[in-house]
Order: C-alpha cells, then sequence, then structure tokens
C-alpha cells in the first residue's frame, strides 16, 4: 500500500448537538436496523446509521412489485414497512447497545400526533443518539400531501416532534419534491430542527411499455442512486447558500469523491443509501478514502471543507434563474 | 456466514445462444454453500446497471478449490454484460445468501420440477441428495421449446430418470411441465411418499404448488424476485404470504427464502 502524506485526517464532525467520529452515515430504509450488515462491516468504523423509518404500529408495506432498476438508479415504493416503534424499543435497539457508532432513529407518521407519539416513546431511548423526521410521507388528514410540501404543515410538524422528544438532537429530512428546497428547509428550522437532511428520493416511475403498465403496484416511486447526484447536489448547494443549519448531504453518493463534493458543497456529513445495496461493504472504504484524499490534498480536517465551494462572483443562482 | 468476495471468472462457456455456464472462485463461498442458496453477482463494474443479480448456485465443484458455477440465462442488459465477462475477470460475488433447501424425509422420493432456467438450481441439490444417502430423485423439466432445455448433461450422467416437456412439442411431451406432473400424483396410491422441488416461471409454481397442497404432497419452491440488496434490508424482494383479514402479509425473498414450502406464499 502506498504511504500517504502527513498526519491521519482528523475526521470528526459535529453538527450542532450531534457528535460523529466521521462524517460518513448509513440512510434510512438502506442499512435495515443496523445488524444486518455485521457480516461486511465493522459498524465501529461508521459515522453512524439511521434506522429504517419507524411508525406507532407495525407496517406490512406495498405490494410487489416494490422495486425497479432504472438507468444509473432505482425506483422504490416499499411503503413504509417497519417493525413499529414499540419492537423497535424492545427487540432492536437493545442489540445495538456497545455497537460502537452513533444509531439514528428515523420517525414518520400519517399524522402529526402520529410523529409525535413516535418521537415520544423514542426520547430518552438508551443507546439512541438522535431522531431523523421523514417529512416525505403522506399527510392523511391533508389528502394524502406529503408533509414536506408545506411550509406551515413543516413548521407545525417539526414543532410538535421538538416538544415531544426535546432530548434528542432532531435532524430534519428534506423532500426534493418541491419547488424550492430552502423554502422547506426555513420552515424546519423554524420548527425547531437541529439539522438539516437532503434529499430524500425524487417521485418517479417506470412503465412496462408492451404491457403498458407502470411496473411499481404503486405505479409512483423514488428515485435513488447516481442518476439523482447532480439534483441533490444542488439543493444541498442551495439550502447552504440560504439557511444557516448543519447538512447532511445524500442523494447517490458511490464513492469518496462524491462524498467530499456534497461536503464542499456544504454539508458537515453525508448519508449513504443506495450504495449499501450493491457494495454493503463500501462504507468504511469510503471514510478511509475520504482520510486519503484530504491527505494529499494537505486538508488537516475534514470538517474544514464544509461549504468551501469557490462560487465565480461570489454569489449563487436561485431555483429560477436557469 | 456469506462473505464478499472478488471472484475471479476461470471458465466461461456458451451452451447455447443466450445460455451460459460461469465458473467463479471463492473459498469462502464455495465452503459455506448450501442447495438452493444463491449469490449477488456484479454483472459489470460501474453504475450501469447499478444493482447486483442474483443467481442461483448451480454446482460447487468437488476438490475443494473453492470452484463454483452458475448457470444462467441472458434476459435483458444485466445478464447480457455478464455473459461478456472474459476469463480472468473479477467479479465481486457477495454470498451464500438465502435459506436453501430442506432435505427430504428419508424414504420419501424427490420430485425436482424446472421450468426453463429454473433448471439452474438443481445440480446442487442433486449432489446433496446423494451425498446424504437419500433417494436419487426424478427430474421432470419443461420448457418453450427444445432450445430452452439445458444442462441435461448432468442428469443423463448421474442416470437420474428425467421426462420432458416443451410447449411446441419440439422435445418430450408437449405442454407444461405440470404435465408430467399429474401422472405421477395419480400413481402414487400405494408407492412411496413424494417430495416435490419446484423452480421456475411464477404461474407454474402456483400450478405446482396446487397440485401439491390438493394431493397432500409436501413442496418447496424457489422464488425468483427483483432483488436490490440480497441481505434483508431493502425490502424489494418481498413475496405476499397468506395473512388476516387486513390482507396479505410480506415475506423476504432473499431472507426468509428463497426457498418457501406451497402452503407459506400465495404468488
Amino acid at each position: 500500500m502506498k504511504r500517504l502524506p502527513g498526519p491521519p485526517t482528523d475526521l470528526a464532525v459535529r453538527l450542532g448537538p450531534l457528535r460523529l467520529k466521521n462524517p460518513v452515515v448509513a440512510a434510512s430504509g438502506t442499512f435495515g436496523y443496523g445488524s444486518e450488515f455485521l457480516p461486511y462491516l465493522d459498524l465501529k468504523e461508521l459515522g453512524g446509521f439511521v434506522t429504517k423509518g419507524l411508525s406507532l404500529l407495525p407496517r406490512r408495506g406495498n405490494a410487489p412489485p416494490r422495486t425497479c432498476e432504472t438507468p444509473s438508479g432505482m425506483l422504490n415504493a416499499i411503503g413504509l414497512a417497519n417493525v413499529g416503534v414499540e419492537a423497535f424499543l424492545a427487540e432492536k435497539l437493545p442489540a445495538l447497545r456497545g455497537c460502537g457508532t452513533v444509531v439514528i432513529a428515523n420517525v414518520f407518521g400519517e399524522t402529526q400526533d402520529e410523529y409525535a407519539g413516535v418521537a415520544r416513546r423514542l426520547n430518552r431511548a438508551p443507546g439512541l443518539s438522535a431522531i431523523e423526521l421523514n417529512l416525505s410521507c403522506p399527510n392523511t388528514e391533508k389528502g394524502g400531501l406529503a408533509f414536506g410540501v408545506s411550509p406551515p404543515v413543516i413548521r407545525e410538524v417539526v414543532g410538535a416532534v421538538r416538544r415531544a422528544a426535546p432530548d434528542l438532537p432532531l435532524i430534519v429530512k428534506l423532500t426534493p419534491n418541491i419547488t424550492d428546497v430552502a423554502v422547506a428547509a426555513r420552515a424546519a428550522k423554524e420548527g425547531g430542527a437541529d439539522v438539516l437532511s437532503l434529499v430524500n428520493t425524487f417521485l418517479g416511475m417506470a412503465i412496462d411499455l408492451e404491457a403498458r403498465r407502470p411496473v411499481l403496484d404503486n405505479v409512483v416511486g423514488g428515485l435513488s442512486g447516481p442518476a439523482i447526484k447532480p439534483l441533490a447536489l444542488y439543493m444541498v448547494h442551495r439550502v447552504r447558500g440560504a439557511i444557516d443549519l448543519p447538512i447532511m448531504g445524500m442523494g447517490g453518493i458511490s464513492g469518496a469523491r462524491d462524498a467530499l463534493e456534497f461536503i464542499v458543497a456544504g454539508s458537515s456529513a453525508i448519508q449513504v443509501g443506495t450504495l449499501n445495496f450493491f457494495d454493503p461493504g463500501a462504507m468504511p472504504r469510503l471514510v478511509r478514502e475520504i482520510d486519503a484524499w484530504c491527505r494529499r490534498q494537505g486538508v488537516r480536517a475534514v470538517r474544514d471543507l464544509t461549504g468551501t465551494l469557490r462560487v465565480p462572483g461570489g454569489s449563487s443562482p436561485g431555483p429560477s434563474a436557469v | 456466514m456469506p462473505c464478499d468476495s472478488p471472484a475471479p471468472v476461470l471458465r466461461h462457456e456458451a451452451l447455447n445462444r443466450d445460455h451460459f455456464l460461469l465458473t467463479l472462485q471463492s473459498t469462502r463461498i464455495a465452503r459455506e454453500a448450501r442447495a438452493g442458496q444463491f449469490v449477488m453477482v456484479q454483472t459489470r463494474a460501474g453504475s450501469d446497471p447499478l444493482l447486483r443479480r442474483p443467481m442461483s448456485l448451480y454446482r460447487v465443484l468437488p476438490g475443494g478449490r473453492g470452484w463454483f458455477q452458475i448457470l444462467y440465462k441472458v434476459v435483458g442488459a444485466g445478464t447480457r454484460y455478464l455473459s461478456q465477462q472474459p476469463v480472468g475477470a473479477v467479479l465481486p460475488t457477495l454470498g451464500p445468501l438465502g435459506n436453501g433447501f430442506r432435505l427430504p424425509e428419508p424414504g420419501n422420493r424427490p420430485v425436482l420440477l424446472a421450468g426453463g432456467i429454473g433448471i439452474a438450481i438443481f445440480p446442487f441439490l442433486a449432489e446433496a441428495l446423494r451425498k446424504a444417502g437419500l433417494p436419487a430423485p426424478i427430474l421432470l423439466y419443461g420448457g418453450r421449446s427444445k432450445r430452452d432445455l439445458v444442462g441435461l448433461g448432468f442428469f443423463r450422467a448421474r442416470r437420474i430418470p428425467m421426462r420432458l416437456a416443451t410447449e411446441d412439442g419440439s422435445a418430450g411431451t408437449r405442454g407444461y411441465v405440470t404435465r408430467l406432473l399429474e401422472p405421477l400424483l395419480d400413481r402414487r396410491k400405494g408407492s412411496a411418499r413424494l417430495e416435490l422441488y419446484a423452480c421456475g416461471p411464477t404461474p407454474m409454481l402456483k400450478a405446482v404448488g396446487a397440485l401439491a397442497m390438493g394431493a397432500g404432497v409436501p413442496c418447496q419452491l424457489a422464488l425468483e424476485s427483483q432483488m436490490p440488496c440480497g441481505i434483508g434490508v431493502c425490502l424489494g424482494c418481498v413475496v405476499p404470504c397468506p395473512g388476516d383479514a387486513r390482507g396479505p402479509v410480506f415475506r423476504r425473498v432473499c431472507t426468509e427464502g428463497p426457498i418457501f414450502r406451497a402452503s407459506e406464499v400465495a404468488l
């Protein structure tokens, strides 16, 4: 192995009240409840991981087909299948004691009360480091529109969760399926978010041409993978320029260079999602490659890279400027 | 425990225009594999195609050198790229995954039912049966036409009785593989009990499962599914299973399967 220049990079990062040993975090829905990856990596090597989204009651999810591969990406419509918050607390979380990394619980609900109810159960759960709110869930009280597309709804649901789980750092995960993601980011901040994570999947579909039917039973799914990276990168850049909150960036990250681009665009940490499906041992390698890149570039601490993008002229166009 | 192994291609033979037999090397995968399990193979480096492909283990070759084989048919972009991988290429391969077959009760006669490329899962099972000293199986093998019936040499060499069916009548009985099964189920009264093992297209599995349950014969079905991860986290590969008044429950083909008892699934 080639010797790297300089001392090991300081990889520790801080996102408001949340401290991570390194900036590489596994994204919700791509890492199960953690233990599934034990054959392929050591959890201690990760900055953290986010659990599958948790609801108040267990959910079975959508009928298959639930996924479809697309060019450099994939669609999924799992339907938020999960064991429910009680089973998570009784069976999954205790198994993670001493796992050596930060465990973040992803939370969703069909109503604001359900969000708050799940968060209340998780507040002060031993071994849990933070909550991440999934705002892409349809709001059954508002005609099925996702929570994350309406700024007043975002403010309210984030505020309700903030009050229900006052002791845990609160990460709010933004949907990209909105005209200007900065508007959603501002609403999340006003509701009391500590950290923003972005972006969730983009709505999309695939068609079986001969059958003239949608491929997914749910018709519509969320697009992830390398195909969305430029879209996600732009949104991180946009939010960084508009809102003063730490960001966990994600969207199609498949290597250390992708991760570093998200960091330069304004992320303090990054999340790795679809990559975990096709390369389950990838994340520790990402951490090592980030260290190697920083050493070659003479970057002493990875946190010094956040938001160091050099934009010619210093300003950056909004969503309608293209 | 499964592992992700950089598996070199040792041999790669075309059996006909769209069927290939791939020999890979991974000591750990070969050592731990059981009949009915599968591996996730990267068909090409890069992001197109993005996902690995689930492939049944065809055989683990004797000799302890970690050689194992996959028999596959080119059905889309992923398998087309795979078919172009030369000897010496290294394919990231994850496995062995899934539950594998349960061997039959001693004394029961195993009947293997293959539809098309579903044959790919059975040589490993035939060898496991022989190793366990269990009765030799009968193979019932159906395909669209003669060209879809591949890998017959393995079963011929071991004198495993075979009956063939093709939809166009170009080999064996004209019709589906279930036409070969019906007389066996009718005639079995008084003779040894049968146990069925089926792998093939979903309509075939559904028909075989229904016949088996109607006759009270144990039957294991090897399922296929769109499978992004293979390790139980994406929840993409689920199959509907008998549930309750609220509807079906969903089980993961990659983790609770790919082998299910016919009564466990609602295809």
